[in-house]
């Protein structure tokens, strides 16, 4: 069984009612002797152990603890109190002695807290408090302030009672909307799986078939990179990832007014999955590689420019792989392409006459990042972009703008 | 490295019959000896210890038992046994967990027929088989492992795995999508020097998750008494 907030509170009870049921008897026992009919204390001493030990099942939890048990419970504690003037002689009872149940009845009201809250504590406690007085005779000052003890101490158990029983239902309810929500994903990996094996299956038959099969596998390829990019990302929440698409749109025109945007970090991954695809590899680490969001957003626009410039350079056809590094101190993002790469001495070349645009665009992209781009190219083994961002780079941003 | 005696003995493990078909068949066409196929992952441990295959082609994505279990299961059963995981989601987590209890070989099912067959070849003879995907996931593993606190110089429990700097270097380029002979090309060694690299970077890595769970186990046990 769960166990639940209220579990304690009616073991605590339980314990309550034996000890204050030995403390009762105890307190008659040093006081016999001024008994005027000891016989009915130990009649009532009698049925009140009997009573307190067979119920003990009952105030084991809510269930058990019916309404008729508690109204007996009540019942055995008031006929107790009016019990005490036949028992004990008058001169005790007028000095403020203690009735024969004593503090046992507290466990009668306690019982009515945990059951019904603080309403029903209210109502058990006014009725121990009528009868005590009408066993005093007197509203006498001592009597009044036990009253008004009880009174107080059982509506305040009974009101942390109900807070605990709404807190505990809210976080039920918590648990199962947390479990329904990851059976729902586990239940999506699989469906995700399975339309991923028949897109991988359609490419694979139409190559073998050829020609307009061929198309088709093609077709049925990207769409299975596209899903699986997604799968793979961990499940994001679709409006983060529609809102970054579209600002990746627009970034070449945006290049400055991100001051009103939040700040917080996002997953530079999320930002460069949307540029994987057929032709295009995207490798990572594996695990968020947080960024601030206006850095991880001028990185990924570099990425997207340095990938317009394979596709310009090399041709559509070319293939490019994306690799992304969590460094302790920076994060490193590489574009590699498999064109025909350019020729050494070319590079500077080009770059002195003034024509490698793309190239400069993204180092200055990189530059206000507090980073760096450097352009390695191997030939026959393409040409590769190495994008350099050190962590905390929003705050060498703003140092570069100051200055 | 295909001039073998003897074919190479292939178990396809594989929850659609389409595709588990489709597999069996293009590795028979092409020299291979498919010795059983298996639908879920009980039937994949079962059939595989009775039959002994070569190389185990796997699928992550299993009813009644997952990939990673059966992998980690016949691996220890039998330390020869090639695993060559095929998966179509390529769940980070997975396929990192396949890699660390015993897989040498990681492909996408959106590979070609032609990928596919090298890489059976390839795990076969021992050669490992990295997607760039697969050298990203391991690169970061490394780096992840090297972030974890040291344990404490006076107690005798090795560390975690470290890259030597050129594994590092032979990684990233793999994972930079790059041919291990065109990675010979550009380090200037030779091609099973890289395959060695790569090799190590996965030993050290599958390595560290036995004694982790060796550790794991002596600790749980201690803590039980």
């Amino acid at each position: 069984m769960r166990m639940s907030v209220e579990l304690p509170l009616w073991r605590a009870l339980a314990g309550y009612r034996v000890l204050t049921m030995l403390y009762a008897i105890g307190l008659c026992a040093t006081a016999y002797d001024h008994f005027m009919r000891p016989w009915v204390a130990v009649g009532y001493y009698a049925v009140l152990v009997v009573w307190t030990l067979a119920t003990l099942p009952r105030v084991a939890n809510a269930a058990s603890c019916t309404r008729g048990f508690l109204a007996a419970d009540l019942t055995v504690a008031l006929t107790g109190i009016l019990l005490t003037p036949l028992a004990d002689n008058h001169e005790r009872i007028a000095g403020g002695g203690p009735t024969l149940p004593s503090i046992w009845t507290a466990g009668a009201v306690l019982a009515f807290a945990i059951k019904g809250g603080w309403r029903w504590a209210a109502v058990a406690s006014t009725a121990v408090a009528a009868v005590n007085l009408v066993e005093r005779g007197s509203p006498a000052r001592d009597t009044v302030h036990n009253v008004i003890l009880v009174w107080v101490a059982s509506i305040a158990i009974g009101y942390v009672v109900e807070v605990a029983r709404a807190s505990e239902r809210t976080l039920a309810r918590a648990l199962e909307i947390e479990a329904a929500t990851r059976e729902r994903e586990r239940l999506a990996r699989d469906i995700h799986d399975g339309v991923l094996q028949v897109l991988a299956m359609v490419q694979r038959r139409g190559a073998v078939i050829g020609g307009e099969a061929a198309e088709l596998g093609r077709l049925a390829g990207e769409q299975e990179v596209a899903l699986r990019t997604l799968v793979a990302g961990g499940l994001l929440p679709v409006s983060r990832v529609s809102e970054d698409a579209a600002a990746g749109a627009v970034v070449r025109a945006v290049d400055e007014p991100y001051d009103d945007e939040p700040a917080g970090p996002v997953d530079l991954r999320a930002l460069l999955a949307r540029h994987a695809g057929a032709r295009t590899s995207l490798a990572e680490p594996g695990a968020p590689v947080e960024l601030p969001r206006p850095a991880a957003r001028e990185l990924a626009a570099a990425v997207g420019a340095a990938l317009d410039n394979v596709r310009e350079h090399a041709g559509a056809e070319a293939r490019a792989w994306i690799l992304v590094e969590d460094e302790p101190h920076e994060i490193v993002v590489t574009v590699r392409d498999d064109g025909p790469g350019i020729p050494e001495g070319r590079l500077a070349q080009a770059e002195g006459e003034g024509r490698l645009g793309v190239a400069q665009s993204i180092r200055g992209r990189l530059r206000d990042l507090g980073g760096s781009a450097e352009l390695i190219s191997v030939p026959g083994q393409g040409t590769e972009v190495e994008l350099k961002v050190p962590k905390g780079a929003a705050r060498a941003r703003g140092k570069a703008e100051k200055r | 490295m295909t001039q073998q005696q003897d074919p190479i003995r292939v178990m396809v493990v594989d929850d659609h019959p389409m595709w588990r078909d489709a597999v069996a068949r293009d590795l028979a066409e092409s020299g291979f000896e498919v010795v059983a196929t298996a639908g879920d992952g009980e039937q994949a441990v079962r059939r595989a210890k009775a039959v002994a295959p070569d190389v185990l082609v796997l699928d992550l994505n299993l009813p009644a038992k997952p990939g990673v279990t059966v992998c980690k299961e016949l691996v220890a059963h039998n330390p020869a046994l090639r695993v060559l995981v095929l998966s179509a989601s390529g769940e980070h987590a997975d396929v990192l967990e396949a890699v660390k209890s015993g897989a040498t070989g990681y492909l996408l099912k959106s590979a070609s027929t032609g990928e596919l067959l090298d890489a059976v070849r390839r795990t076969a003879v021992g050669d490992p088989v990295f997607t760039p995907g697969l050298a990203g996931l391991v690169l970061g593993e490394y780096r992840r492992l090297a972030a974890e606190p040291a344990p404490a110089p006076d107690t005798d429990t090795p560390g975690a795995p470290r890259l030597t700097e050129r594994e590092t270097e032979v990684l990233r380029l793999v994972a930079k999508g790059l041919s291990y002979k065109q990675i010979a090309e550009r380090l200037v060694i030779s091609h099973r020097t890289v395959q060695n690299h790569v090799q190590n970077t996965l030993g050290k890595l599958q390595l560290h998750n036995r004694v982790e769970l060796v550790r794991y186990a002596i600790e749980r046990g201690l803590d039980e008494e």
